[in-house]
């Protein structure tokens, strides 16, 4: 600290060595995140956009609105005509009596695994776009995800060699951005590069929280954005915004304009980062991300007349069959809270939803409108956000909306378990449970295969494959096939109870399908093999994050949101209240827990 | 299609009485200012105010920033048409919405002092006021702070933006169809002057407030928008008058303004044009020279006239009572005469 001070107490002392020592820092970061700066182009049209690679396995972040629409005449990608001949040569080495008609056959079975592999699931598709890099390299990129909700895009590159790897920047935390901050837009407005070295430019963060609404029906809102003075011109959109570290705090996209023309006023908009990071998991899973709303609209009033009137956001419309309906918010009622912060002005609402997907779950305060005219006490609603149509439903909707195909969505997950920081926790057995204020107690021990549940009196234990018990007091059985089943869908999908080092082994053929919001983060959600639609909820750090599965034994799909002791219990899309999570154990193996009899 | 949009209105009904409080700033969870410019704008922000106005016509806006500069609540900012009486409200940092009076503007300088009620007001007010150096020099880094496009509402911070001065200028300024009565220096800086920013500050990063942000400005000579600030040094005389009731120097020796009662065909535009007479009122020393409509002026005494501006400033010399010889020119003719300048008679 007092080395610190010292230091910033001579560069201040000589302005010239603290302008100098700047510059090279600027220098610096610049050139560092040069390489990972790209244009994006579209394969036949003119006029472009930026996009900034994020991750080394070549992901790249730029808009929706640089992507563009989907394509009418897409033709999915081809096999090739044959396997590669190291593939050909295994096959004939493995069958050497092979005849042709065997390795017709090969070649046919080899094609459509191919195709399975490569083509894209869903019902509307992009072509691939055109990416240059500062290298001067021009590369095919997959538009891998959309986000029209939000304007944003994640592509692909298609890799040159096998294992190849980019020069990339990783995402900051834009909340931590402050009004005076000094940031850098890169990006190739007007297209100036035609070698694709990037255009700095240089800024404050002239405003943070902004809220922008959409340009085209339900589309590319811009609830929660950074204005900052880097000159942001046509071409800078999807490029990145660093800030002095270099790190990407957001993705360039629109500008407000003047009496002067479509340039730069000095009023440019990013994405925050902080707001991408809640659609990462749907935009690598190859989706069409979607976003939450509420159903209605609030409006921001005052009363000159009625002293009774409260000042303050209310309901302005909602539909009777709106998530907000259906959770007792009434029109007029006035919202006060929303998941912890005060709302003070219908933008800001509009700033604390506009960032949230679809099916997050939120907590509402809202003082219920009475009929003489008054208001009601203070109500806490939590409920979960409906979809926000930006024509998702065109793309095959739901789960089924794919952009991307298998083999990009394998590199995606990949590339998501290889950012997670290395796990520093012993191995050993795994116990953790959920606690209830009226006394009910889940409790969970893991140990390899071996799995003991403990709900109450009852006490069921998975011994291995096939073998296991059930124990209600004194009396103890077999498990039924039921309860058999429930236990391997527990130890196969609730990262809670593996030690952490294990994780990464255990979700080895697991594949990524998109996010979810737990408890106010963004975390992803990787399915796993097998009956039971299990799936691991992980953060982007690897802390697990929660699990959904179906339960054989409540015919229902459960889902747990677990962030450090806040633990959500959701049965068919409702929600069980008052759970929290109890504490998570890793140590020494009691074989007490897995002997039949006490 | 049967979802709705989630589209915030926002629409604010202002009470009257009494001031309103919207509360602390968001929830949003803000670190602390570190480096010198975010320490200087977080010091600053406090004494810029959001100032709405009667609703604008066409392109009109009908908001503005201003300038707290007294504890008693008084606002320096850009007089525009939006200023109405009953009709004017001021959002200050905390988010409360005050009633503001207009007092007497300036004419010449083209700025309007309003007053909130400080009694109605819960935050502390934190006035600015132009420091003993409010030099400024070409290239020196800036920061310009004004609610530009409306983009911040009750306590969300107003826009700050970076840059440097690029220079001190004279020039004639128009804004809009508009001349602009101004006629001193402008600090220019590529820090962009916005709809919403003008009436906002121009600062020094160490503080030191330099300027207030004027509207988007065209210089008549080249025809070209400008980023401009008037230096507060300009603004001072003023502030004190109204403020402190300290008359202003000039103002006790001020001097008549000398009249010659032709009034000229001067038309807002990219240059001043010739100074030709368009009208002559009768009974002026105009009239007794015998100068008639489509005569040109082209010197007074020694001083050639190019243009109306320059008739302007070099007639500003002279007092009632002095005489001058005037030439002009009527057709291929050139003459003159001499007369004694009057005073403007009032109507």
């Amino acid at each position: 600290m007092i080395i610190a001070l010292s230091l910033a107490l001579t560069a201040f002392q000589d302005p010239l060595a603290e302008a100098q020592a700047n510059e090279a820092r600027r220098v610096a970061v610049v050139a560092r995140c040069t390489p990972a700066v790209c244009s994006v182009m579209s394969m036949d049209a003119p006029g472009g956009g930026s996009g900034v690679i994020f991750d080394p396995a070549g992901f790249v972040l730029t808009n929706y609105h640089v992507v563009g629409e989907p394509d009418d005449n897409y033709k999915p990608p081809q096999a090739p005509a044959a396997p590669p001949a190291s593939e050909l040569e295994a096959f004939r080495r493995g069958k050497p009596d092979a005849t042709d008609a065997d390795v017709a056959a090969f070649t046919q079975a080899w094609r459509e695994r191919w195709e399975v592999e490569h083509r894209p699931r869903g019902s509307r598709h992009y072509r691939n776009k055109k990416v240059g890099l500062p290298d001067g390299q021009l590369y095919e990129a997959v538009v891998l995800g959309i986000d029209p909700g939000s304007d944003l895009a994640v592509l692909r590159l298609l890799p040159r060699r096998d294992g190849q790897t980019w020069p990339h920047c990783d995402l900051g935390d834009s909340d931590r951005l402050l009004v005076g901050e000094t940031v850098f837009a890169m990006g190739n407005p007007f297209l100036l590069a035609s070698d694709f070295t990037p255009t700095v430019t240089f800024g404050i963060v002239s405003g943070t929280h902004r809220y922008q609404e959409g340009q085209g029906q339900r589309m590319l809102v811009y609830p929660d954005c950074i204005q900052v003075d880097a000159p942001v011109n046509p071409g800078n959109s999807g490029g990145p915004l660093f800030n002095e570290q270099g790190e990407v705090i957001g993705i360039n996209g629109r500008i407000s304009i003047g009496d002067r023309g479509r340039v730069n006023v000095g009023v440019g908009f990013a994405i925050a980062a902080n707001q991408i990071k809640n659609f990462l998991g749907d935009l690598l899973a190859g989706r069409h991300a979607e976003h939450g709303t509420l159903d209605m609209s609030a409006w921001f009033m005052g009363s000159r007349t009625d002293e009774t009137k409260r000042r303050g956001v209310f309901v302005q419309q909602l539909f009777k069959d709106s998530v907000a309906a259906r959770n007792g918010i009434g029109l007029g009622d006035e919202i006060t809270r929303f998941d912890g912060a005060e709302v003070r002005s219908a933008n800001q609402l509009a700033t604390l939803i506009g960032v949230l997907p679809a099916g997050a779950w939120v907590t509402v305060w809202h003082r219920p409108v009475l009929g003489e005219g008054g208001f009601g006490d203070e109500r806490r609603v939590t409920l979960r956000l409906s979809t926000l149509d930006t024509g998702s439903s065109l793309d095959g909707g739901g789960d089924d909306a794919r952009l991307g195909s298998l083999a990009d969505r394998r590199l995606a997950t990949a590339a998501v378990l290889a950012r997670w920081r290395a796990a520093e926790e012993p191995a050993g057995a795994v116990s953790w449970s959920a606690v209830h204020p009226d006394g009910a107690t889940h409790r969970g021990i893991l140990d390899g295969d071996r799995l003991r549940i403990e709900r109450g009196a009852v006490v069921l234990v998975r011994e291995g494959d096939g073998k296991g018990f059930a124990r209600e007091g004194d009396v103890v059985r077999e498990l039924t096939a039921d309860e058999h089943e429930r236990l391997r869908r527990e130890a196969a999908s609730n990262p809670m109870l593996w030690p952490r080092a294990t994780a990464r082994q255990r979700l080895q053929h697991a594949l990524l399908i998109g996010g979810v919001h737990v408890h106010g983060a963004p975390a992803y959600r990787f399915a796993l093999p097998g009956d039971g639609e299990c799936e691991a909820w992980f953060f982007a750090d690897g802390t697990p994050a929660g699990c959904a599965f179906r339960d054989p034994l409540r015919k229902a799909r459960v889902e747990r949101h677990v962030r450090d002791d806040q633990l959500r219990f959701v049965v068919d899309g409702k929600l069980e209240p008052g759970w929290s999570a109890g504490r998570r154990t890793v140590g020494a193996v009691d074989e007490s827990w897995f002997r039949r009899q006490s | 299609m049967k979802r709705l949009l989630f589209v915030a209105a926002s629409c604010a009904v202002v009470p009257l009485l009494p001031a309103q409080d919207f509360g602390k700033a968001y929830s949003f969870a803000e670190r602390a200012p570190r480096s010198r410019v975010e320490q200087t704008i977080d010091t600053l922000l406090p004494s810029i105010v959001k100032i709405h106005g009667a609703s604008g016509l066409a392109t009109i806006s009908a908001y503005a920033s201003g300038i707290l500069v007294s504890k008693e609540g008084h606002i320096l900012t850009v007089d525009q048409i939006m200023l109405q009486p009953e009709r004017t409200r001021v959002v200050l940092y905390d988010g409360s919405v005050h009633q503001a009076t207009l007092l007497a503007a300036d004419d010449r300088l083209g700025v309007r002092l309003i007053k909130i009620d400080p009694k109605l007001v819960q935050c502390e007010l934190r006035p600015l006021w132009p420091a003993a150096d409010t030099n400024f020099r070409t290239g020196q880094f800036v920061v310009s702070l004004g609610n530009c496009f409306r983009l911040a509402e009750f306590s969300e911070k107003v826009s700050a933006t970076f840059g440097v001065v690029v220079g001190r200028a004279n020039t004639a300024l128009r804004y809009r169809m508009t001349d602009v009565k101004y006629d001193g220096d402008v600090i220019l800086t590529d820090a962009c002057n916005n709809p919403g920013h003008y009436g906002g500050g121009l600062f020094a990063l160490d503080g030191r407030w330099l300027g207030l942000n004027l509207k988007l400005l065209d210089s008549k000579e080249t025809n070209t928008m400008l980023s401009a600030a008037m230096p507060v040094q300009d603004l001072l005389p003023y502030l004190e008058e109204k403020i402190h009731g300290k008359p202003r120097p000039d103002a006790a020796a001020a001097k008549e303004p000398a009249w010659l009662g032709a009034v000229l065909f001067d038309k807002a535009g990219r240059q001043s044009p010739p100074a030709y007479v368009e009208r002559v009122t009768p009974g002026s020393p105009a009239a007794a020279l015998g100068l008639r409509n489509d005569d040109m002026i082209v010197r007074l005494d020694d001083f050639s006239i190019r243009t109306c501006r320059e008739f302007r400033e070099i007639l500003g010399k002279y007092t009632p009572g002095q005489k001058v010889t005037v030439t002009w020119k009527r057709g291929t003719q050139v003459m003159n005469g001499e007369v004694v300048l009057a005073k403007e008679p009032t109507r």
